[in-house]
């Protein structure tokens, strides 16, 4: 179990310019097929409006991808700073590319605020 | 293992003359035998051409009975077949294949290689292009082509609606043109991670290999929907599986949800390497590096993954809940931010820098105008109510044209103009280039612009006539428009044409480009460079111009042609430091054959000869068998592991040759389709009304776990061989590898007797049909899994494989691996899951 095993987890690994997509992009998915399975499974009545259990489901699952994506782009930041050359350019994009994805999290999860689930 | 195997030269004429002995192409009969990357390259884009040619006619058609309202030029039975096909022309054999030949042209030139990484893989892609596109474009002459729109919508596909062989063309062709499509995603992510020349850091490749990754990349994830989408539809069609049908337990919405999960990514599979055509010339043009390499590359990066985010924005009619379509909604409206970005990236290159207006720096112009108002139309769509205010009329076709016409023609043609001069040696004729660009470009908004009213006030697309008195003005001009759109694109091809004969000798690198294509030479030889030059920098001609006089000489790497293998370097994806030669096949008319074997099946599917199909399956399979037996240590590859001194390694003699990267993107392929399937899978079980669950499964489990840990078995023993190779250990490799394809044949057995007796109903309900889906799908890949491992075995015996050349088990080995993953994942899904959550309705 050496370092370099885990190399691709260290902030200059060009993993880290599609790791922040790929969070975004399974969020999207738990978010759809969630919100589908919770409608099919158990939908609340249409005259709940936007206050009910999925949308706070799917709220507080937003936050908290938010938050992580959040965290990975100042740690990100942070390495980028102590770096030159090609670890630079990748902690550097890398961390934009978690703002990104970070900002598309909360962009696109914002409708769970004001709609109705499942109607 | 790096010894030197015979002197080599540096005199650049004797060099040039024993490189085109090893690289050069054969003349007649055996021209179809060529491998090569750049004739490929050319192939493909002159065939995309002719179709963009065809499809360009069917587009004249159009407008033809459109022009005036009761026009009986066409039947509307024709009209509609004609719509179709426009559609269907210029999505899958004019736009992405004439694409992929460029890229497949440019890019190992643009990398300082040699070629791509699978030259036979290239050239199968080519023959199933051509041969699919024939098939499918035969239809129409036959009046046989299908007329359901370019989407092929089910039910009105289904064989209830249309009975006869249109959809089935459809169908079957697609499919086949996408085997295309996939080799080139798999082969072009590969050759760029993996032969860059020598230094090339990723950070440092060219923005236009970016673009191709992350097309290459959209390709391998997102074509697979749509293939088993047209796998499903083709079965339902064929024998009566009804994925489908409402009233046993299918549902067409299915058929959409798998058709744009494709369909959206596609649109910006085409947008990116137009996109990256721009990134390219911009900067040339304007005189300086491009400002923001990163952000482009964050930009591109961003795109392609959002781009999966969107395939509901074309359903918005269908009746998803509000929740979900505001999902879909505003992650189409986050795509416009990358696209922005690479806006603003262009326009502040061109304002720090010193812009020349030549011809192919026009049609940027035109493409920057044209491609924002089809983005901001896009936006306007994005919004569910003005969706629902203008769905299917003819305010999306303009929207459509816009970003299509815009995002990927008019950067097409300024790349053409741009490596005309590289391909002929000649150049254009700038007074008739341009011409042709206005012209295209005031007939293009002439005819697209107008369609924008003619949508708002309410004209529905794919109608044959009209209501004179609403739409007559806007259509007439529309027509106008388009013939005079016409008149410009055939004076573009004129030129082209004219330009062989009449055009000035080109001087090197005319336009004072930085990227290494322009260090070959004009036209380019056959292996693009006599010696592999080092490149650190993002600009390499700017930076050092004399290295097309080193690369002549064979200063650099790979300066050797006595062995008469063809060679180019492989190198580590991140850093480019080189790691291993990999020697490339020569000339085969294997993939010919192999072509011609699979368009024998998709005929004889398409008239239900399924005998024949089935022999037909068995030859192909047979010809790329016999491909794969032509590798690493056979006497037609690479025998003699010797190389040139302080050259690194022959890549069939180590662990990690790109053979093993293909393998692994070509499994990401493999399992964007198996998730589809199980996508399909759980949808039809949590909405389609009737699906019937029964309460325990008619599979037999304990059989399918015993058929599982044979396989399990097998996987594992193969780890263990392939370990023991990591350490050059080979005692015993024959004969286990011929135990584990025993450990194989047991659980073929077990799912063919399942498949036997089980008491499954697939024509009845749609949950017995996906059944037996997924099973074929764990049958075939189990049963080629022990094939695999017996011809490794065969090869050992042969001593084309050991401790001496240790790579193949170990591709092998994924295979396995993937193997065992989607059965045991298989067998959770369909078998225990259901009984877990106990049967419902």
């Amino acid at each position: 179990m050496s370092a370099s095993r885990y190399a691709f987890i260290h902030p200059y690994h060009p993993l880290h310019l599609v790791i922040g997509l790929i969070i975004w992009s399974k969020w999207f998915v738990i978010m759809y097929g969630g919100l589908s399975v919770a409608c099919s499974v158990a939908p609340p009545r249409p005259d709940q409006g936007a206050l009910t259990l999925i949308n706070l489901g799917l709220g507080v699952l937003t936050l908290i991808f938010a938050a992580l994506l959040a965290w990975l782009a100042w740690a990100c930041a942070q390495s980028a700073r102590q770096a030159e050359g090609r670890p630079r350019f990748f902690a550097l994009v890398g961390s934009g590319l978690y703002v990104a994805s970070m900002g598309a999290t909360l962009f696109v999860g914002v409708p769970v605020v004001g709609f109705p689930p499942c109607i | 293992m790096s010894e030197t195997a015979s002197s080599q030269t540096h005199d650049p004429q004797a060099l040039h003359e024993g490189m085109t002995k090893v690289w050069g192409n054969p003349r007649g009969i055996r021209a179809l035998s060529v491998v090569n990357h750049s004739t490929l390259g050319l192939r493909f884009m002159a065939t995309g051409l002719a179709f963009f040619l065809f499809g360009g006619l069917l587009a004249m058609l159009i407008r033809a009975q459109l022009a005036l309202p009761g026009e009986g030029f066409m039947a509307p039975e024709i009209y509609n077949q004609v719509v179709t096909m426009h559609g269907t022309v210029m999505m899958f054999l004019f736009a992405i294949p004439i694409l992929e030949g460029l890229a497949i042209y440019l890019l190992p030139k643009m990398l300082g290689a040699r070629d791509l990484v699978c030259p036979r893989l290239t050239a199968l892609g080519y023959w199933c292009y051509l041969f699919g596109g024939l098939i499918l474009a035969s239809s129409l002459v036959l009046e046989m082509a299908p007329a359901n729109g370019w989407f092929m919508y089910t039910p009105l596909s289904s064989s209830q609606y249309s009975p006869g062989l249109g959809s089935d063309f459809w169908l079957l062709g697609i499919t086949f043109v996408e085997i295309s499509a996939l080799s080139a995603g798999v082969e072009l992510t590969v050759s760029i991670l993996r032969t860059r020349t020598r230094g090339m850091a990723l950070h440092k490749m060219p923005l236009f290999a970016w673009y191709i990754l992350a097309m290459a990349m959209m390709i391998v994830i997102g074509f697979p929907p749509l293939i088993l989408g047209s796998i499903l539809l083709e079965l339902e069609r064929a024998v009566g599986m009804p994925f489908f049908i409402v009233e046993s337990g299918g549902d067409p919405i299915l058929w959409q949800h798998l058709f744009w999960l494709f369909g959206h990514p596609e649109v910006y599979i085409i947008f990116l390497p137009g996109a990256g055509i721009v990134s390219t010339l911009l900067p040339v043009f304007a005189g300086r590096p491009i400002i923001g390499y990163g952000w482009v590359v964050a930009a591109v990066l961003t795109t392609a993954f959002i781009s999966f985010g969107l395939w509901v924005h074309h359903m918005f009619t269908v009746g998803i809940p509000q929740l979900a379509e505001f999902f879909f909604s505003a992650a189409s409206m986050v795509v416009a931010i990358p696209t922005g970005i690479q806006f603003f990236v262009w326009l502040a290159t061109l304002w720090l820098g010193r812009p020349v207006l030549k011809l192919p720096m026009l049609w940027i112009l035109g493409f920057l105008v044209i491609f924002v108002c089809g983005g901001l139309t896009g936006v306007m769509l994005a919004l569910v109510p003005f969706d629902w205010q203008v769905h299917d009329t003819h305010f999306v076709v303009a929207h459509m044209h816009y970003v299509l016409v815009g995002g990927m023609f008019f950067p097409l043609v300024a790349g053409a103009y741009y490596w005309l001069p590289l391909v002929s040696g000649r150049m254009s004729s700038e007074r008739l280039g341009r011409w042709g660009f206005w012209l295209t470009f005031i007939g293009f908004n002439l005819t697209f612009l107008i369609m924008h009213w003619t949508g708002l006030v309410g004209m529905p697309r794919r109608v044959y006539a009209y209501d004179g008195a609403m739409w007559g003005f806007y259509n007439v001009i529309s027509s106008l428009g388009g013939f005079v759109l016409s008149a410009g694109i055939a004076m573009v091809l004129l030129d082209l044409v004219l330009h062989f004969r009449f055009g000035k000798p080109a001087p090197h690198n005319p336009w004072q480009a930085d990227t290494l294509e322009w260090a070959v030479s004009m036209p380019p030889n056959p292996y693009n460079f006599a010696s592999q030059p080092p490149v650190e920098t993002r600009h390499p001609l700017w930076n050092t111009p004399e290295l097309p006089r080193t690369i002549a000489e064979g200063q650099h790497d790979l300066a050797m042609y006595s062995h008469g293998r063809r060679e180019t370097l492989g190198t580590d994806p991140l850093t480019g430091k080189a790691r291993e030669t990999i020697h490339l096949p020569g000339n085969s008319f294997l993939p010919l054959f192999a072509a011609l074997a699979l368009a024998v099946v998709c005929l004889s599917l398409l008239v239900k000869w399924y005998p024949l199909a089935a022999l037909g399956a068995v030859v192909a399979i047979g010809f790329l068998l016999r491909w794969s037996w032509i590798n690493g240590a056979h006497p037609k590859a690479a025998p003699d592991a010797r190389v040139q001194a302080g050259a690194p390694p022959l890549h069939s003699r180590t662990m990690d040759g790109p053979g093993l990267w293909c393998m692994g993107i070509a499994m990401l392929a493999n399992g964007a389709l198996f998730l589809s399937l199980l996508f399909g899978w759980f949808y039809l079980w949590t909405v389609s009304p009737a699906w019937r669950m029964p309460d325990t499964s008619p599979l037999p489990w304990v059989w399918l776990l015993v058929g599982g840990a044979a396989l399990t078995v097998g996987m594992l023993w193969l780890e263990r061989m392939v370990s023991r190779l990591r350490n050059e250990k080979d005692a015993g490799l024959a004969s286990g590898l011929f135990i584990i394809s025993l450990l194989g044949a047991v659980q073929v057995a077990v799912l063919i007797a399942t498949l036997w007796l089980a008491p499954l109903s697939p024509t009845e309900t749609a949950h017995d049909a996906v059944l037996v889906v997924a099973l074929l799908y764990v049958l075939i890949h189990g049963s080629l899994a022990p094939v695999l491992s017996l011809l490794q075995g065969l090869r050992v015996r042969y001593g084309y494989v050991g401790a001496h050349a240790p790579y193949e088990p170990a591709i092998v080995a994924w295979f396995w691996r993937y193997t065992v993953g989607t059965y045991w994942l298989v067998f959770i899904a369909v078998v225990l899951m259901p009984g877990l959550m106990g049967g419902s309705s």
